[in-house]
């Protein structure tokens, strides 16, 4: 219930964030600021409460996990936003996280329970992976803005639509240190899952298609970061990459998750 | 509401007549008290810039302030009827209102959306006040229009887009850079469009400057005027790579950078962007360089081409900078007609007050004694009658209020009820 109050919340901060992105009127309007702040409130409570019936962080199935990211994100955006006032950024995330809350909400109530799944390790472990996907999700974000702005530049021909486009520069930063942020949780959270799975799980549980995936995943963003660090891949190419690698991510979280046996959401047949 | 404008702008005068009718703001204090010292002139606001020369007044009640304007400007400038009465236009009621609100929004400037006009607008509005000149009508007319020019500001893109080449330039640069604090500019050849474009960069933020021109001494003086250095011509490939922006504008009839040149320019900054302005015709930079990447390369055509396009953008934001100000207008036309109305409803209720207070103490008498009640009832009887006979007239003018036969009609109610002193 209270899912389907943030989720209109959400929806209005989407409607009234729209106009803004076109027009050359400076920032969001503040309605708009306070919807998202009021759904950012009314989705946590949820979370809080899933996390007090369940005695732990509500990330066991598939579509509380999508919450949570939604949540992530939206926290993500908001706090960006305070900070460099990116309109457009609201554009890329925005829709996605109503999306991913629809899901969501769409699917309450059939959380599964798993002893598996309590205990501190598997907290951090989930939070610490899902606090990766929002900085990647982020870095996809800023490189497709970095790569929507430099065509606009190239041609000499100001759309107004993307008039509001931060300057590259500022999408080259978010762009690095979302990616500094991703990679440094993502290591987090595939070391603490290590660590659990040797402790909870038996079998060859190393080939669980979901870590290998996870692993890909990371060394994809490892090698971005590198080569955006050494500045061999500067602007146009790394923007491509974090593109690419964001599939990988949607590959990891959501192919894999159907696949997998051990790892997966879904309750095991 | 007896507001009266005669104004000069750039669209009605050229520049001669317009500087005869100029009154410099050490005169205006004085212009303002001459004003306002005639008899029948009640407030007076002059606005008076490159462009425009408006003298606003408003009249005492039944005077006629057309004419005392006209006799001001006579006396104030000494000039000739015949030879400027077809530059001047003239504004009456609410065309002054709303002329005063387009002016204040930069949509009668030469171009539009210009930021200078509010706050020079402001200044004449505090000349004014010091001078008190303003006291009533105009005064409330003249904050309303600062408040409808920062509305326009705040609600429209009007002016928020470059619409000269070196603005358009800066604008650029800062798409790139994000905020140019800690950039390097490069003037290839010194020119005065290219030192225009370098001062906007760097009161935008631009840090350091460079120079290179082939006479060296031309380039010292230069760097000299912007604190920046000066750099040998011979070789400037080399300097180039300190460069984040490079205005060129040699005279040479060649390229100064080539594709080639720009790689090694851009290898050498480890693929940090370089931004070109090249306002130089025949053209300074090879259009090639444009396709490299972290190289940007804007000619003067793709500059104007930009200006244009940001011309056009503001003429669709300045038709709904019109809406907005017609919107104003009626606010403040229907303000002002209530204002002025009240008046004469105060005044009708407080006549027939006085008629029936009238009409109850003569015929106390044969009434004779009555009980509180009887008295209550006769009190209320007459006051209810009162009420209902005024309802009408009063729904009436308020109905009319900013139309146009509001003030046929006050005046006619004032007439038929006899309040009229």
């Amino acid at each position: 219930m209270l899912l389907w109050i943030a989720l209109s919340f959400y929806g209005c901060g989407i409607l009234l964030t729209l106009p803004s992105v076109a027009s050359r009127r400076p920032a969001l309007p503040r309605s708009a600021l306070i919807a998202l702040c009021c759904g950012l409130v009314f989705h946590g409570a949820w979370i809080e409460l899933s996390a007090v019936r369940l005695h732990r962080l509500p990330v066991s199935d598939l579509h509380s996990a999508i919450s949570f990211f939604a949540f992530d994100l939206t926290l993500a955006f908001l706090i960006i936003y305070l900070r460099y006032r990116l309109v457009w950024l609201g554009l890329f995330m925005l829709p996605f996280v109503f999306l991913l809350t629809l899901a969501a909400a769409l699917q309450a109530g059939r959380s599964f329970d798993s002893p598996n799944f309590r205990g501190g390790w598997v907290a951090i472990h989930v939070a610490s992976m899902f606090l990766g996907y929002t900085g990647f999700f982020i870095t996809f974000a800023a490189a497709a803005m970095y790569l929507i702005q430099e065509r606009e530049l190239k041609s000499k021909h100001v759309r107004p639509l993307f008039q509001r486009l931060p300057s590259l520069e500022v999408c080259d930063k978010l762009y690095y240190r979302s990616l500094v942020f991703g990679n440094i949780f993502l290591a987090l959270g595939l070391i603490t899952g290590f660590v659990w799975a040797s402790r909870t799980w038996t079998g060859p549980w190393q080939y669980d298609p979901k870590i290998l995936a996870t692993m890909v995943t990371w060394l994809i963003y490892l090698v971005l970061f590198s080569a955006r660090a050494s500045g061999t891949w500067p602007g146009r190419r790394s923007a491509y990459g974090a593109i690419f690698g964001f599939a990988a991510v949607m590959v990891t979280f959501l192919g894999v998750t159907f696949l997998s046996g051990q790892h997966g959401f879904l309750p095991r047949p | 509401m007896n507001l009266v404008l005669v104004g000069i702008s750039h669209r009605s005068a050229p520049v001669e007549v317009r500087e005869r009718m100029n009154i410099h703001e050490s005169r205006l204090g004085a212009a303002l008290s001459d004003l306002v010292a005639r008899e029948g002139i009640r407030e007076g606001l002059i606005l008076s810039t490159c462009n425009r020369v408006d003298l606003a007044a408003a009249g005492e009640e039944g005077s006629e302030a057309e004419p005392l304007l006209r006799g001001f400007l006579a006396d104030y400038h000494r000039y000739d009827p015949a030879a400027h009465d077809r530059h001047l236009y003239w504004y009456r009621g609410a065309d002054v209102v709303r002329h005063l609100f387009r002016v204040a929004s930069s949509l009668d400037s030469m171009i539009i959306g210009e930021p200078q006009i509010l706050g020079q607008f402001k200044q004449a509005y505090l000349a004014a006040r010091e001078a008190g000149a303003l006291s009533g009508t105009l005064r409330d007319v003249s904050e309303q229009a600062l408040a409808v020019g920062r509305r326009v500001r705040r609600e429209t893109g009007l002016g928020t887009s470059a619409v000269s080449v070196s603005y358009a330039a800066v604008e650029l640069a800062r798409k790139i850079f994000g905020t140019l604090g800690g950039k390097t500019v490069f003037i290839l050849g010194a020119g005065k469009m290219s030192e225009l474009a370098a001062r906007h960069l760097v009161s935008s933020g631009a840090s350091s400057i460079l120079v290179a021109n082939r006479t060296f001494a031309r380039a010292e003086e230069l760097a000299a005027a912007f604190g920046g250095t000066a750099v040998p011509f011979e070789g400037v490939l080399d300097h180039l790579q300190r460069a984040d922006i490079v205005i060129s504008s040699t005279g040479s009839p060649g390229l100064i950078v080539s594709r080639a040149a720009a790689e090694n320019l851009l290898a050498a900054r480890k693929q940090r962007p370089m931004f070109f302005v090249d306002i130089a015709v025949p053209r300074d930079i090879d259009p090639a360089v444009n396709d490299l990447d972290n190289a940007f390369v804007y000619d003067i055509d793709d500059l104007e081409q930009v200006v244009k396009e940001n011309l056009a953008e503001r003429r669709r934001e300045a038709v709904r900078a019109e809406k907005i100000v017609e919107e104003e207008v009626e606010r403040t036309l229907r303000r002002l007609a209530s204002r002025e109305l009240a008046p004469t409803i105060v005044a009708l209720e407080q006549r027939l007050e006085s008629i029936r207070r009238a009409e109850i103490e003569r015929y106390r008498g044969r009434l004779g004694e009555l009980t509180p009640e009887q008295r209550e009832s006769v009190e209320a009887l007459t006051r209810g009658m009162l009420n209902k006979i005024l309802h009408g007239p009063i729904t009436e003018m308020k109905s009319r209020v900013g139309g146009p036969e509001h003030g046929a009609l006050v005046n006619m109610v004032r007439k038929i009820f006899g309040i009229n002193d």
